[in-house]
């Protein structure tokens, strides 16, 4: 019976072309705003690394000043104890617990291209360790990460954005040629495969944002540190520290991120521990002196911490849902209107057999296909305040795109907001008395 | 094939209750074909809805071809509607954006039948009221007469026991009437019983009984022709 309502619902569609046209655009309109909002939210909010994110974390070490600390705040919330200092980096990373450690921090590094007739490109990029690749599941268009001897030495090597590969040296691949970056000469062993993770969770501090520009450069943590490379974001520092670069790498100033991956989401609390401990051997070093707690966040608690999604972008949806039960109180009383015009088809259908459920399901399906043209209307809105809304900046243009269960979210949202503005009208339809209306016609 | 005794229907508002039907028997056999009058008023489309199971009454009992029809479900009752009845009205009840084959095809459609035989029984119906040549015209294209005969060829598609009109003939001119009235008997002569509410008393005169009735009871049951041979009177 399914497919004979279905032919119903789409013959109905024509019956009152006016009535129907209102119904569907204002489904439409109510539809097209919330998956716009929703879409947004779900990007931001999405897991940019599902198939580990619960196994990495990023530790948060308070190694700020005794001074203006309150431990009894229960939100004590400081940039500076959100990046590293470089002693914390290195000593994570020479002896910190886990499968896998990862350090970074941003740079700016102005690139000479090969062909001399272009001008210097200013790129964006992070120094970090080998291991990087492998935490986050990078993907290699051309070559791989450098290697651990490599890592380690701090060799004069680099992996490129396929963006900024094909800027530089065209369709070809690139690896084993020579660059010259930040008045450096590097030879690039990989090219990236159009790594771009949604929230961009490993530069959530400090850095372009969440959703900013890709990485076009990446180098060697120690490579870096060694070229005494500047660090490009912003870095916390809670007193004064030695003049120079060796002053900074000897200083509490916090400017590096770290992450650990372990073996299983299960081992967070023996890593919990090892963190503590390692705190507690620095507080015998005379440094972390607010004796303050120890925080892991792996990567969605991480995304939380951070507020990647602001206040204004769950209100904007709560608005577009408000919106949306506007539209949908509007639809109901388009679908009792429709529905009053067709109580003798329904008395002449009872007459003939069909019981109120038959009814209800006729005029359910019916209302279905409302919602079907709804959401097909709706999509093309949503597409089109997407583009608008991607126009507006360069981050709003990373979020602001429809993914496939977005673009399935639109229809089931578009058919469950029609069926259950259908409800009461279709409950109305199916409670008409017959035989009243067989004699009135 | 339908039988109601002591039966009862009382419509109650907040301050009235008004008796349509009470003590109200009626017998009607297979193969019957039955006409109803009375002035207006007094009960005969209640009971024709009662009959054909768009209403339900307040007491007594209804036994519909052998079975007892109190106190069953929306579900079963439209079923059984579905099943045995067919109906015929005044105001020919086609359903004006379906195709002549598409409203005959609404009770076969609640019947579960297949494709084939929905067509083959279609096809049948509509050759049977003279307008196969015409099933994918709309009602609004054809006259009254035809319209009440696609009417006769929608309630014959499901081969109902018993047919139930109200008066069919009532918005038609003398001679579609008459075209009307003779294809009634001919499917009541094909076995199929009929039971017509009528207010024209020649129409009356042509069945094999007239029942009427007065102030929600049958007032008498006039059997005619060669078969005459029973006169009641029922008392208020």
């Amino acid at each position: 019976m399914f497919s004979y309502y279905f032919k119903l619902g789409v013959r109905s569609l024509r019956r009152n072309p006016a009535l129907t046209a209102l119904m569907v655009l204002t489904l439409a309109v109510g539809v097209a705003a919330s998956v716009s909002t929703l879409t947004i939210l779900h990007i931001m909010s999405s897991n940019p690394i599902p198939q580990k994110s619960e196994r990495l974390f990023a530790p948060v070490i308070d190694n700020g000043p005794l001074e203006g600390y309150n431990p009894a705040d229960p939100d004590n919330r400081n940039s500076s104890n959100e990046q590293m200092s470089y002693i914390d980096t290195m000593n994570l990373l020479k002896n910190g617990y886990g499968e896998r450690r990862t350090a970074l921090y941003g740079i700016g590094a102005p690139i000479e291209p090969p062909r001399k007739d272009m001008g210097v490109i200013s790129a964006q990029g992070i120094a970090t360790t080998r291991d990087f690749f492998a935490m986050f599941d990078v993907p290699f268009l051309y070559g791989q990460a450098w290697s651990e001897a490599e890592d380690k030495a701090g060799a004069d090597v680099a992996v490129l954005s396929s963006a900024m590969a094909e800027k530089l040296f065209g369709a070809a691949n690139p690896v084993g040629q020579r660059v010259r970056i930040a008045q450096q000469d590097y030879q690039i062993v990989g090219v990236l495969n159009n790594y771009r993770p949604r929230p961009k969770f490993f530069r959530l501090v400090g850095g372009p944002g969440a959703f900013g520009q890709e990485e076009e450069v990446m180098l060697p943590l120690s490579t870096a540190i060694r070229h005494e490379t500047p660090h490009n974001g912003s870095m916390s520092c809670s007193s004064n520290r030695e003049a120079g670069w060796q002053g900074l790498l000897r200083s509490e100033c916090t400017w590096l991120q770290f992450f650990f991956e372990t073996k299983s989401a299960s081992e967070r609390g023996q890593l919990q521990s090892w963190l503590n401990n390692y705190a507690d051997d620095q507080r015998k070093l005379g440094r972390l002196k607010r004796n303050a707690p120890n925080r892991l966040y792996d990567v969605m608690e991480w995304l939380e911490y951070r507020k990647v999604v602001g206040n204004d972008s769950r209100l904007a949806a709560w608005l577009a849902f408000g919106f949306l039960a506007l539209c949908l109180v509007n639809t109901i009383g388009l679908l009792l209107a429709k529905f009053s015009v067709r109580a003798s088809e329904v008395g002449i259908r009872r007459a003939l057999g069909a019981s109120r459920a038959e009814i209800f399901q006729q005029f359910l399906t019916e209302t279905a296909v409302v919602g079907l043209a709804g959401g097909l209307l709706g999509l093309l809105l949503a597409f089109g305040a997407l583009a608008i809304i991607g126009m507006q900046s360069k981050e709003m243009q990373v979020v602001a795109h429809m993914d496939l269960p977005m673009l399935a979210l639109t229809f089931v949202l578009a058919l469950l907001a029609a069926v259950l503005a259908g409800l009461i009208p279709t409950w109305r339809a199916c409670k008409i008395t017959p035989a009243i209306q067989l004699k009135s016609q | 094939m339908l039988r109601m005794t002591n039966l009862s229907k009382v419509y109650r508002t907040h301050m009235i209750e008004t008796h349509a039907l009470r003590g109200f028997e009626i017998q009607v056999n297979k193969g019957e074909f039955v006409t109803v009058t009375g002035p207006s008023g007094s009960g005969k489309t209640s009971f024709l809805n009662i009959a054909g199971l768009l209403e339900e009454f307040t007491d007594g009992d209804y036994i519909l071809d052998g079975v007892n029809v109190k106190g069953m479900d929306d579900n079963a009752r439209s079923r059984l509607r579905n099943e045995k009845l067919g109906f015929i009205f005044q105001g020919f009840n086609l359903i004006p954006d379906l195709s002549l084959f598409d409203n005959v095809d609404v009770p076969l459609r609640y019947r579960g039948f297949n494709a084939k035989e929905r067509k083959e029984r279609i096809e049948d119906a509509l050759a049977k009221v003279g307008l196969a040549s015409r099933m994918k015209h709309y009602p609004a294209e054809l006259s009254g007469g035809q319209q009440q005969r696609v009417a006769i060829a929608r309630a014959l598609a499901g081969s109902p026991k018993l047919l139930l009109a109200d008066e069919p003939t009532g918005n038609l001119d003398t001679q579609m009437a008459r075209g009307v009235m003779e294809l009634l008997e001919e499917i009541n002569a094909q076995g199929t019983t009929i039971l017509m509410v009528t207010h024209d008393p020649e129409l009356a005169t042509r069945s094999q009984r007239n029942v009427h009735i007065i102030d929600g009871q049958v007032s008498d049951l006039v059997r005619k022709g060669p078969s005459l041979v029973d006169t009641r009177s029922h008392s208020a």
